[in-house]
């Protein structure tokens, strides 16, 4: 916690990409958390297109310490008819809270209507769904968008809100625009400004901390959020109070 | 929910002045030194962004217009132009410059020796550190370039969790190299590398206002390094590398 309010990272890896130095060791990433006031990060593991292994994985992982970590659920059109029987398996099965997807290991935008069983998913049970959205023709936000209107009881959370120029732009219209969609921080694009102008143009209740946790060090993630020139009731909707309403906590 | 820096920090990559394509949040010095406030920045080592891909020459005369306060610290920048050597060596001869910067090494211009190999020779005769960005050029353009050059301090910047796995090699290869750390998030990564090479090998370097000057500062706060290890890294480092420290830390 940080000066009493609860600080909930919500965009967190399990695996290893040995090339970027990326390791999920959960002590080294507790003891980070631990730091700078972290109480639970959210875990996904997306190098598994069949997501059964990856979530296996994140389950186990979570498992070592519940009170902290939080599963999200990944799967990928890749294997398409996977999808929906390994949701039904993360959420009901290994209590996982939320849907993470990534475009950029597909070949589909996320307008595409090979997407919709998850976004289905979602919309039928209240889901958040984590998306990587970046400039990319698979991920921008304005497509996650698109989702965000025809599904309007899912909630689409636009992971590094677009991460540049100008996919943060789309992603500032979307959040602007439907009431189910929110922004994540997560970036090693540090422009000045960008987290005050997510909260001054899409809403403090709309933004929330992620990190990239163990690809990126949460504490200087989080550090875009405590340098910002934000009201402190701000910095604790960010931080943790916004996913705690979205996660049903 | 504040912070401020509990050392004397002495930022190692500041960018002043308006880039060709991507206008500064500030227009005076007065301004950047109200940002450096905000974060408990005492100094900043300060060049002239035109520098990057426009103009060497250019920038270094712009950088000028900026040194009215002793905060402010001039690094100037070498560039490919021909003239571009002859303006460092005037600096020099001025008593002005005790750093120079290099750039768009990745971009048109290769970076290998019979571009920049005399001017690394008056570099590293004269002592003069060299910063040079990770960012523009490929990294084993950098390691090759600079392994002739022993007696070259050279500060690198820019290295991102994509450099990962090439920092602790181009650390062991280039023993007078130092690492700017103003995007180098890998979790645990600069911890790791104090144990393994000593806190005198990074500075801590914003790149405002490429990045925000705050949240790389923070994050060095939250680190596991002692009070003496953050002091240097955050300022004595980078006094040494100037020749204006009082000694090196181990």
């Amino acid at each position: 916690m940080i000066d009493g309010g609860v600080v909930i990272d919500f965009h967190g890896h399990v695996g290893r990409w040995d090339t970027v130095g990326m390791v999920d060791d959960p002590e080294t990433m507790l003891r980070a958390m631990d730091r700078v006031g972290i109480d639970r990060s959210c875990v996904f593991d997306i190098f598994h297109p069949d997501g059964t292994r990856g979530n296996d994985r994140t389950a186990r992982f979570v498992a070592q310490h519940p009170e902290r970590f939080i599963g999200f659920a990944y799967v990928s059109p890749l294997m398409a008819d996977r999808v929906v029987p390994e949701l039904e398996r993360a959420v009901d099965d290994l209590g996982f809270r939320a849907i993470k997807l990534y475009p950029p290991y597909t070949p589909y935008p996320l307008d595409d209507p090979i997407w919709d069983p998850v976004f289905e998913f979602a919309n039928e049970r209240g889901l958040a769904v984590l998306s990587h959205t970046d400039t990319s023709r698979e991920s921008q936000p304005m497509l996650l968008a698109q989702a965000a209107q025809r599904f309007p009881r899912a909630r689409f959370v636009a992971g590094h809100s677009g991460n540049i120029e100008p996919a943060r732009a789309q992603a500032i219209a979307a959040a602007r625009r439907y009431p189910n969609f929110y922004l994540e921080t997560c970036s090693t694009y540090r422009s000045p400004g960008v987290i005050e102008e997510l909260v001054r143009e899409a809403g403090a209740d709309r933004v929330l901390f992620g990190s990239d946790t163990p690809l990126m060090d949460p504490r200087a993630q989080i550090g875009k959020i405590i340098t910002a020139e934000l009201t402190d009731a701000e910095k604790r909707m960010v931080l943790g109070g916004n996913a705690t309403g979205l996660l049903g906590l | 929910m504040k912070f401020s820096a509990r050392v004397p920090v002495f930022d190692a990559n500041v960018g002043v002045g308006h880039r060709h394509d991507r206008p500064a949040p500030f227009e005076s010095p007065t301004d950047l030194l109200k940002e450096m406030d905000r974060h408990g920045v005492e100094r900043a080592l300060i060049y002239h962004v035109q520098g990057e891909s426009i103009s060497s020459i250019d920038a270094n005369k712009a950088l000028t217009q900026w040194l009215e306060d002793d905060r402010l610290s001039p690094q100037w920048v070498l560039g490919t132009d021909d003239d571009s050597l002859g303006q460092l060596r005037d600096l020099r001869a001025d008593g002005r410059l005790n750093c120079v910067r290099l750039h768009d090494a990745g971009g048109s211009v290769p970076l290998v020796d019979w571009v920049y190999g005399e001017s690394f020779d008056w570099l590293s005769s004269e002592g003069i550190p060299l910063w040079i960005s990770l960012v523009d050029a490929a990294t084993k353009e950098v390691v090759e370039m600079l392994r002739p050059f022993p007696d070259l301090d050279v500060a690198l910047l820019g290295a991102h969790y994509v450099h990962a796995s090439l920092v602790r090699g181009i650390l062991r290869t280039l023993p007078r190299a130092r690492l700017e750390l103003s995007r180098y998030e890998v979790l645990g990564g600069a911890e790791a590398l104090v144990r393994e090479f000593g806190a005198h090998r990074l500075l801590y370097g914003s790149y405002y206002p490429r990045y925000a000057m705050g949240p790389m500062l923070y994050y060095l706060h939250q680190l596991d390094f002692t009070e003496m290890e953050l002091a240097a890294v955050c300022a004595g480092n980078l006094q040494d590398l100037l020749g204006t420290g009082e000694g090196k830390l181990d």
